[in-house]
């Protein structure tokens, strides 16, 4: 199967290196042969019919920063667009370019264009997901195509997967969860330590846990997006992200933390998702429940009235991580052939 | 010993008997029942008396029966049955006049304040306040959006329970 990845960022390059690691077991297990034909970033794409070397790729990209320097095969400026436009044979599209939850774009282009073209899809991106669900879900439809997206909630915590597999039977009423890794290790950090939520967002970013720019998690955006990929995909609702109601934890302090605790409560960042209520917002939590996770753990608890309560805790990012993600949608597109 | 109960049953057939079958199976006794199913609570549900007679395990077991078949306890011995619900509002507790919050929240109908704990801060607008209610069984849910209602109002961060 040739794949062609676009966003050659720090997912990016996790796929193509559990596409290597993996190599031998996809071939044994599933008779699967993946092909990285095309890898796209910034710079500009590196484009090989015959299928590009992955460890080429990825010292390329440590040292220069650009897919574009890739010896022989790598060209500059080749936007997300015209490589799709027929540049190379490929059967399936890893969109991984950063979440735009303004617009979505590029990656809306690029996936409803491969679409078109008859290719399945397979993203982690939530921009797209949070603000055109409905006419992606339905482009597939129309083109027939498969259309997967696992790794855009939870990293690789199973739940979109989960829940429509193995709780078909089910009727899922509801769902709440921690979405989001970064604002959980600074509120598990603040609670621990007993830090400013300033002093505890500094050393997460020092450590890779927030971005520079930690707008998209502390604010709970990128909580929001995933309550709304939720609430289209598991609760079939009809919903985009303006309908989440959104509060972040910048204005959490200690001393709340503290007295939280003192009732044998703990504060966390938790999406709601169910027919009445869309929300992102700081909560409290019962000491001992399935939410009280530490760290970057997410954990979701999908309420059905069949299976009761069935919780799925995991690690919800991290580039490797996300990429088994994306790497288990692709064995699924594979089994369908 | 004997203990009264008032439960509160669904306008539908057999909920009745279904309350009642608790009691005859663990061996207790029933001493009086009182039934009018004109007289409907708010939620339109219908409250009925039990007198229960049996020993203490016995009727503590019933209770349990009870409530696991889903039926609402309102009242055991003429003491409300009550949920507690613990909130947490961050904000300008103290300028934003804390008495008046605390009547509003009491004003909720079936709702009291029962323990409020301040923590002040360097900034006075990042106090934060924890609040625990007692409010009637099976009004959680209505209880807690209001309490963010009256918190949003006065400029507050609410954080509630899941």
């Amino acid at each position: 199967m040739k794949v062609c990845i676009v966003g050659f960022g720090s997912v990016g390059q996790g796929v193509a290196r559990v596409m290597e690691m993996k190599k031998d077991e996809l071939q044994k297990e599933y008779g699967l042969d993946l092909e990285l034909v095309a890898a796209l970033d910034r710079s500009g794409a590196a484009i090989n019919p015959e299928g590009l070397d992955i460890k080429q790729l990825l010292v390329t990209k440590k040292l220069t920063g650009k897919v574009s320097e890739y010896p022989e095969y790598g060209e500059e400026g080749v936007s997300g667009l015209e490589v799709l436009m027929d540049k190379v044979e490929y059967h399936c599209l890893i969109e991984v370019t950063p979440t735009n939850i303004e617009d979505g774009e590029p990656a809306l282009s690029h996936i409803l264009k491969a679409m078109k073209d008859g290719k399945d899809v397979v993203t982690s991106n939530k921009g797209p997901l949070a603000l055109k669900f409905k006419e992606i879900a339905q482009a597939a439809r129309d083109n027939g195509v498969q259309f997967k997206y696992e790794a855009s909630v939870g990293g690789a915590m199973p739940i979109i997967n989960f829940a429509h597999e193995n709780l078909s039977a089910s009727k899922i009423e509801s769902i709440y969860g921690i979405l989001n890794g970064t604002t959980n290790y600074i509120l598990s950090r603040m609670a621990k330590e007993g830090s400013s939520y300033e002093q505890t967002l500094n050393e997460a970013q020092a450590m890779g846990i927030a971005e520079t720019d930690p707008t998209q998690d502390v604010e709970g955006e990128d909580a929001a997006c995933k309550v709304v990929i939720l609430a289209n995909s598991i609760l079939k609702m009809d919903v985009t992200y303006d309908d989440v109601e959104v509060t972040g934890i910048s204005q959490i302090t200690p001393e709340s933390i503290a007295l939280a605790k003192k009732e044998g409560y703990l504060i966390k960042l938790i999406g709601e998702v169910s027919p009445e209520s869309l929300e992102v917002s700081p909560r409290l939590v019962k000491e001992g429940s399935p939410f009280a996770v530490e760290g970057t753990l997410n954990v979701a608890t999908l309420k059905t009235d069949l299976a009761d309560d069935v919780t799925v805790v995991g690690k919800g990012a991290g580039s490797i991580e996300t990429a088994s993600a994306i790497l288990s949608d692709l064995i699924s597109i594979w089994k369908t052939k | 010993m004997r203990l009264k109960l008032v439960l509160e049953l669904l306008d539908v057939p057999g909920q009745l008997l279904d309350a009642l079958n608790p009691i005859g199976r663990l061996g207790a006794n029933i001493v009086a029942i009182i039934h009018q199913r004109d007289v409907k609570t708010e939620r339109g549900t219908i409250p009925v008396q039990i007198t229960i007679e049996g020993d203490k395990d016995t009727l503590n077991e019933v209770l349990n029966l009870i409530e696991e078949t889903g039926i609402g306890i309102m009242e055991v011995d003429g003491i409300l049955r009550k949920e507690k619900i613990t909130t947490i509002m961050l904000g300008n507790i103290i300028d934003q006049d804390l008495k008046d919050t605390v009547n509003q929240l009491n004003k909720i109908d079936g709702v009291m304040v029962a323990d409020l704990d301040l923590k002040m801060s360097d900034h006075p607008e990042k106090s934060a306040s924890r609040i625990v209610i007692e409010a009637e069984q099976g009004r959680k849910k209505e209880v807690l959006t209001k309490i963010k209602d009256i918190g949003n109002l006065k400029g507050f961060l609410v954080i509630n329970e899941v």
